[in-house]
């Protein structure tokens, strides 16, 4: 037992430790640059777009990378913030470019056993499920509140257009949230405060980031929206990965959401 | 979930579908009154659930009534309508967390008090602290849902886990007395939460009980666990000292019964003392007797009348050595030693004319003497060393059969001179070896052998004694005994 039988040595380490700086810095440069040429219109909005976002999910999966190698060793996270770039590149520059996205997820996965406790460990079946019940009824409640009651349209689902999507959500926009939100932030701030008070700050700061990426779009309604959803999908994901230690039901979850997500027209 | 946890959720989870079919069928705006009926099994499953079933209740009222506020909000924009349905929907969240909290928190007092009444039973139990303490601790694991629980007395026993690390939390609130909380003392995704409370009893430190869990213990758990420490503080302590008395009274009734045992076993022998010492002094008295009268009444030649006067003489002597038993006996009862009048002597001679003395008046047996040569003297009293020789010699020719030898040796031995006495008769059991010497003691089936009075060893005992010696007994080679007088020899 603990108490007992080990010596005990209060942690010395900060909540924020070990963040890339410099790594940060250059992402952050690279995305503000990005943005700022096309809102220049001196380079396309779509390859700015997707630069830009490479390099702020980028950010996210490096600081997660770096602060699960953290006294362990493991992968450079320039390294995960290039796989991430690579995807977003990818993309851009041709329509089969996606599948670069599914390279995060795999090399992610690859080094699992390098980056303990970033929660890339396989979760039980009726987790993931649970994850995927969260995502599922989210986003059907979505899509029924959005087209009954507020009147936008609803597409069927076809490979075409949620393929791409998919390759997105699965590689970067819910990869590299869960990665950070969950299997980092989370991680560290429960190990100082409650769970009700971890999850909470959590959540702030993801609606935060969600805030920030310009493929929302920005009205009332969808804004209302976003807070609401996107606050219960972050509280439920914070919960099922403080049951699981695993990040896997919260990106079932996460992608199950989106792919309901982008079956809306508001959503280009 | 059981099929009792579904059943007691149908009714919230009915009335919220209900509510909302009702609410979607009058197609009424979010500032609608009814909306207030939601609160109805977001309250009710806070109360049967606690906080997460209050929180999922809720969760489902926001699902439910969110789309009337957000078809509000897309057709009016940020109406006062609209407002009050957002209000709403925070004031069902709030809800179902506060009433989910509170009814948690009176099942955790109630708890509280049934874990205290649980502890109670177990510390009645009479079984020894250390099995107490185990039970006691899968009592406390159950109870306060927790992953381990640890026990450790002030004297730094762990009655329950491992052995206690000088630099752990526990060691550290045995010696601070403060409750300590440990955020995280794992590496598991959930953190493992630590709490470890000082057992106070009347403001004194009987140990500490430690906690450990993966997961969250609120700041109410703890402050109840820092209570729960001096409660089951004290009850331990009572539990230490009900067991403490149990093992004296053991204890008292075990010396009580061993004291009226030797008691008894002492009566017995003086009882049978008293009828032996009768029979030894009547027997010289009777010879005494019919000789005396002889002589009076009958004219006897002068060579028989010394044989007379001898063999009276012999009888007086015995009668005296007896008296002398009885005397130093009851010096020995006093607690005191017997009168002796130590000077230095060659204790050569002595042995040679006690053992020249029996060659000549018991010439049943063979007697051997081996001395060695130049003995060292030792500070004696002549006449106590003599007795004790004596008796010596006269127990090995009594206890062993005619015609065998008795061998005396005397020796320098390390600093001290030994005398052995050696027999061939049947020798003593081991067991009874130590006893011999006890007053009054006679082994059994040696009455046969011939008289006694129970008393000769025990005199010879407390001679030696006397003298700064020892006196053993053992078996000899073969079959007989070896008495071993030690005498601490003058350089």
């Amino acid at each position: 037992m603990y108490a007992i039988t080990d010596p005990w040595l209060p942690s010395t380490r900060g909540l924020l430790s070990g963040m890339p700086m410099p790594l940060l810095i250059v992402l952050g440069v690279l995305t503000a640059g990005a943005g700022a040429l096309a809102a220049a219109e001196l380079v396309p909005l779509t390859p700015a777009r997707a630069v830009g976002a490479g390099g702020a999910q980028g950010a996210l999966l490096a600081t997660a990378v770096a602060w699960a190698r953290c006294d362990r060793g493991g992968p450079a996270p320039a390294l995960a913030a290039a796989v991430v770039l690579m995807g977003a590149v990818g993309a851009a520059l041709s329509p089969l470019g996606v599948i670069a996205y599914l390279a995060a997820p795999v090399w992610l996965w690859s080094q699992r056993d390098r980056l303990p406790g970033l929660g890339l460990t396989r979760a039980s079946f009726s987790i993931s499920a649970a994850g995927g019940a969260l995502g599922v009824v989210l986003g059907a409640h979505l899509l029924l509140t959005a087209s009954l009651t507020l009147g936008y349209g609803v597409r069927v689902p076809t490979p075409a257009h949620l393929a791409p999507w998919l390759a997105y959500d699965v590689g970067a926009n819910v990869l590299t949230t869960e990665a950070f939100f969950r299997g980092a932030l989370l991680d560290r701030a429960q190990r100082r405060w409650s769970f009700a008070l971890t999850s909470a700050c959590v959540t702030i700061l993801c609606l935060v980031r969600y805030f920030l990426d310009p493929l929302l779009p920005r009205s009332l309604e969808v804004t209302a929206g976003a807070v609401f959803y996107l606050t219960l999908l972050s509280l439920g994901n914070c919960w099922m990965y403080w049951r699981s230690g695993s990040i896997v039901p919260g990106i079932v979850a996460g992608v199950a959401f989106f792919a309901c997500y982008r079956l809306l027209h508001v959503v280009p | 979930m059981s099929a009792a946890r579904v059943r007691r959720a149908l009714l919230p989870a009915g009335i919220l579908i209900g509510v909302t079919a009702a609410l979607a069928a009058a197609d009424v705006a979010p500032a609608t009154p009814w909306r207030h009926l939601y609160l109805v099994p977001v309250v009710l499953a806070g109360l049967r659930f606690g906080v997460a079933g209050g929180l999922v209740a809720a969760l489902g009222a926001v699902l439910a009534f969110g789309p009337f506020v957000l078809r509000e909000i897309e057709g009016h924009g940020p109406t006062r309508a609209a407002a009050e349905g957002i209000v709403t929907l925070l004031v069902l969240a709030v809800s179902g967390a506060a009433v989910g909290s509170l009814a948690a928190r009176a099942q955790r007092q109630r708890e509280r008090y049934d874990t205290l009444r649980a502890v109670q039973r177990t510390l009645a139990d009479l079984a020894p602290l250390d099995r107490t303490a185990a039970r006691l601790a899968a009592v406390l694991t159950q109870r306060l849902r927790v992953d381990v629980v640890g026990l450790v007395l002030d004297d730094g026993r762990v009655v329950t886990a491992g052995r206690v690390d000088p630099r752990s939390v526990a060691a550290y609130v045995l010696a601070h007395r403060e409750p300590v909380f440990v955020v995280d003392a794992g590496t598991e995704s959930r953190a493992r939460r630590v709490v470890v409370v000082p057992l106070t009893s009347a403001d004194e430190s009987v140990g500490v009980l430690a906690v450990e869990r993966l997961g969250d213990f609120s700041r109410e758990e703890r402050d109840a666990l820092v209570g729960f420490g001096a409660a089951l503080g004290l009850a331990l302590d009572n539990a230490r000292l009900a067991a403490r008395q149990r093992r004296f009274a053991e204890e008292l009734e075990q010396k009580v019964g061993e004291a009226t045992a030797r008691l008894a076993e002492m009566d017995r022998l003086k009882s049978g003392f008293v009828a032996l010492a009768s029979h030894e002094l009547r027997t010289p008295l009777t010879a005494l007797q019919g000789f005396s009268e002889l002589l009076a009444t009958r004219p006897f030649a002068p060579a028989e009348v010394r044989r007379l006067a001898e063999i009276m003489r012999g009888e007086i002597e015995r009668l005296g050595r007896i008296v002398s038993d009885f005397l130093d006996l009851a010096r020995l009862e006093r607690g005191l030693a017997p009168s002796i009048r130590r000077a230095v002597l060659d204790p050569a001679p002595l042995i040679a004319a006690a053992v020249d003395l029996f060659r000549r008046t018991r010439t049943t047996h063979r007697l051997e003497l081996h001395v060695d040569a130049a003995l060292p003297n030792v500070d004696a009293d002549a006449d106590a060393l003599d007795r004790v020789l004596k008796n010596l010699i006269g127990n090995a020719l009594k206890y062993s059969p005619p015609g065998s030898c008795v061998r005396v040796r005397a020796r320098a031995v390390d600093g001290v001179v030994a005398v052995d006495v050696e027999d061939e008769g049947p020798g003593i059991p081991p067991e009874e070896r130590a006893r011999v010497f006890e007053p009054y003691y006679r082994m059994r089936d040696t009455a046969a052998l011939g008289p006694g009075t129970g008393l000769g060893l025990s005199v010879v005992k407390s001679l030696v004694e006397a003298h700064g010696g020892t006196v053993h007994a053992d078996a000899a080679p073969g079959t007989g005994t070896r008495m071993t007088v030690m005498l601490p020899a003058l350089p």
